[in-house]
């Protein structure tokens, strides 16, 4: 792909991944084919302040594990009082990393389907 | 093992261990006919509500005393929870002896028919009347 559009690509989402993962994801599109820029440039990936601002509001009833895709700890969340209440807390600080890890699966998995 | 499967059993091995423990704190410094306990739940410590699962606890100490009703009236969730507590961690261990991801594998099955609307939308309808309930009965 060509070497300006996978920037663009890379500035626009950079806030969607861990930054330790952006080199990676650079190389990645830059072997990739130039028809598979419409494919990467129409996915959509959570925002990992949203999350957070679910995560303080409704961590204890797991819905920030349900909207990032977690489902099944989000019931386990649920269940059990966030937790305990211990990891409602944890994931105050946990769930923007989660989200940007949910983001890197769903940009690889789109680029293995489609592939 | 991935990296995965390798995380959740820890987070399933730390939950389940925490749960005992407090089962057996409750087992042992309190019975389980006392209305107002100790409470770890953020949401009735800050807000006086109970949340969906508020009760559990009582719920899970009613089912060890074989007081089935009791368990239903505090929470039906506890009988999902003893279940739990009770299968996992044979479960877990026989993956783990024998080096397989079952447990893994149906967990992923699991999440992807829970994220269906068509069951999704009723259990959330369960929770939210569970709630309901909960706040009905101050528990």
């Amino acid at each position: 792909m060509d070497a300006a559009k996978v920037d663009l690509f890379i500035m626009t989402n950079s806030k969607y991944f861990e930054g330790h993962q952006l080199p990676l994801i650079r190389q990645r599109l830059l072997e990739l084919d130039d028809s598979m820029w419409n494919i990467v440039q129409v996915l959509q990936f959570k925002d990992p302040t949203t999350s957070l601002i679910v995560s303080l509001l409704g961590g204890s009833l797991g819905i920030d594990r349900f909207i990032i895709g977690d489902t099944g700890k989000g019931v386990g969340k649920l269940l059990t009082c966030g937790g305990f209440g211990i990891w409602a807390i944890i994931d105050w600080f946990m769930i923007q990393g989660a989200t940007r890890e949910k983001n890197q699966l769903r940009l690889q998995e789109a680029l293995s389907v489609s592939a | 093992m991935n990296s995965g499967s390798k995380k959740l059993y820890m987070l399933l091995i730390s939950a389940l261990g925490a749960g005992y423990i407090w089962i057996i704190y409750q087992l042992i410094f309190t019975s389980h006919q006392q209305e107002k306990g100790l409470t770890v739940c953020l949401i009735k410590n800050v807000t006086n509500i109970p949340c969906p699962s508020c009760g559990s606890t009582r719920s899970v100490l009613s089912i060890l005393h074989l007081d089935f009703p009791m368990a239903i009236y505090y929470n039906p969730l506890g009988f999902l929870i003893v279940s739990a507590m009770m299968i996992l961690p044979f479960w877990i261990l026989l993956d783990m002896v024998f080096e397989k991801e079952s447990f893994w594998k149906v967990y992923q099955k699991l999440e992807q028919k829970l994220k269906k609307p068509s069951l999704a939308i009723p259990l959330i309808l369960l929770v939210l009347i569970n709630w309901a309930w909960n706040i009905y009965k101050g528990i």
